[in-house]
């Protein structure tokens, strides 16, 4: 792993390279694929994300490190090269871009009729679950065999706002950062909309690692701020089920092995 | 603090009226942040939003979102759609007594959130003096925006109260 970028910014190559990892874990139908990480959010049961606890970002951290790994590993399989990587850029959705053009345009369908593997994602599930979801979530997946996600988003200047960030990034405890954090959260998944909006198969969307890449992110700055803090003690030490890992070990970014860029020159 | 049992029906019974009053019978008290916190809300079912309207008792879906409504902030639940389990999977088991526990708690277990309304709350006791109401408009956030529609349904909770504080710090009033 390495740098993670903010979308807008990525290179030809380094989409090229985000798009095939993505084509390549769909290919792939056992543990190593994105139908088995997508599935660990949510649906099929277990479900395992954290959501309105103080596990919400420790959690999710875990979640990006294991399927950006896996991503690349996806990636290397399908090259057949070992020296290829792929990290998980960040959807700046605060910024003045967003608030004009709404989703990243590398996530769009391509206007060619080519597809693009970050538009929309195989929603692999049994029959049964496919069914509730749709009587349950009408609009979240396509119709018919083989469904992929949808997204009906909300006008673009409905995204959450710089000011609104800053203040999370002003909280003064790990419990008041998280709990405005996961808030602004769940109203992107809302804005996004279709898949994006409901928690069992909102991470079948792509667009969910660009968005949890950015709540990452705001973290890793909150975390870096004069005014960060960690968890409380009592949960440092807390399993983040199904990962091989504790809170404590979600702390520094370092030690996983990527950072995110702070700007990008030229 | 107020329980939502006590939480009348508003406009068109599509909204619910808490009287939330401030000050208090401890009379008034400086504050430089105000929170409106909100226990054991409900997150089973779709995703929706619930915008807070101060000393607006009337206020609907449609009333625009602007100090002079009485608009004080909004928070949104990231739903969790339906239940994909057997019946009896989404009911959620009393917290357990058990000290030696080792089970998390269960994933629907209900939530606790708060919006911060400092600036409105300054606002309507400029303009009338007191808080008398906190309207609660709940609306569906459905996967398709045109499904989208006030949703008295989804919104549940334990109780709702204002907090005010004195802050250490700029960065607490925030």
């Amino acid at each position: 792993m390495g740098v993670r970028k903010n979308v807008a910014t990525l290179s030809p190559g380094e989409l090229t390279d985000l798009r095939d990892g993505f084509a390549a874990a769909y290919q792939l139908s056992d543990d190593r694929g994105y139908a088995f990480y997508a599935g660990l959010h949510g649906l099929p049961l277990p479900s395992y994300c954290q959501h309105g606890t103080s596990l919400f970002l420790p959690w999710h951290r875990a979640y990006l490190y294991f399927f950006e790994n896996a991503l690349t590993d996806a990636l290397r399989g399908a090259r057949d090269d070992q020296t290829a990587s792929v990290s998980l850029p960040w959807w700046d959705w605060a910024s003045a871009a967003a608030h004009a053009d709404g989703l990243p345009a590398g996530y769009l369908a391509d206007g060619n009729g080519a597809d693009n593997p970050l538009a929309a994602g195989p929603v692999t599930l049994s029959n049964s679950d496919l069914q509730l979801v749709r009587e349950n979530l009408p609009g979240a997946i396509t119709d018919g065999p083989n469904p992929v996600t949808v997204r009906d988003p909300s006008p673009p200047d409905e995204l959450p706002r710089q000011q609104t960030v800053n203040r999370a990034l002003r909280s003064t405890t790990f419990q008041s950062f998280t709990m405005v954090l996961e808030g602004i959260h769940n109203g992107v998944h809302g804005w996004v909309g279709g898949a994006m909006s409901a928690v069992p198969i909102s991470s079948y969307d792509p667009i969910f690692w660009a968005h949890h890449s950015m709540i990452d992110r705001l973290w890793y700055l909150w975390q870096i701020s004069p005014l960060g803090a960690d968890p409380p003690a009592a949960l440092l030490d807390r399993a983040l089920a199904p990962w091989p890992m504790t809170v404590r070990q979600t702390l520094d970014i370092s030690t996983l092995g990527y950072d995110y860029a702070a700007q990008v020159i030229g | 603090m107020v329980a939502a049992t006590a939480a009348r029906p508003g406009a068109a019974e599509q909204t619910l009226v808490v009287d939330l009053r401030f000050p208090g019978e401890a009379g008034a008290t400086p504050f430089t942040r105000a929170d409106v916190v909100f226990t054991g809300v409900d997150h089973s079912g779709l995703s929706y939003e619930v915008r807070l309207f101060l000393n607006n008792p009337t206020a609907t879906a449609d009333t625009p979102r602007t100090a002079e409504h009485g608009y004080a902030g909004r928070f949104t639940i990231f739903g969790h759609g339906g239940c994909y389990g057997d019946e009896g999977h989404c009911d959620v088991p009393p917290a357990t007594a058990d000290p030696a526990g080792m089970r998390p708690p269960h994933p629907l277990t209900p939530q606790d959130t708060y919006v911060t309304v400092t600036d409105a709350l300054l606002h309507v006791l400029a303009d009338s003096g007191t808080l008398q109401t906190v309207t609660l408009v709940p609306v569906s956030i459905t996967p398709r925006q045109a499904d989208r529609k006030p949703a008295p349904e989804l919104l549940s909770f334990s109780d709702v109260s204002l907090h005010t504080y004195l802050t250490a710090t700029e960065a607490d009033a925030e």
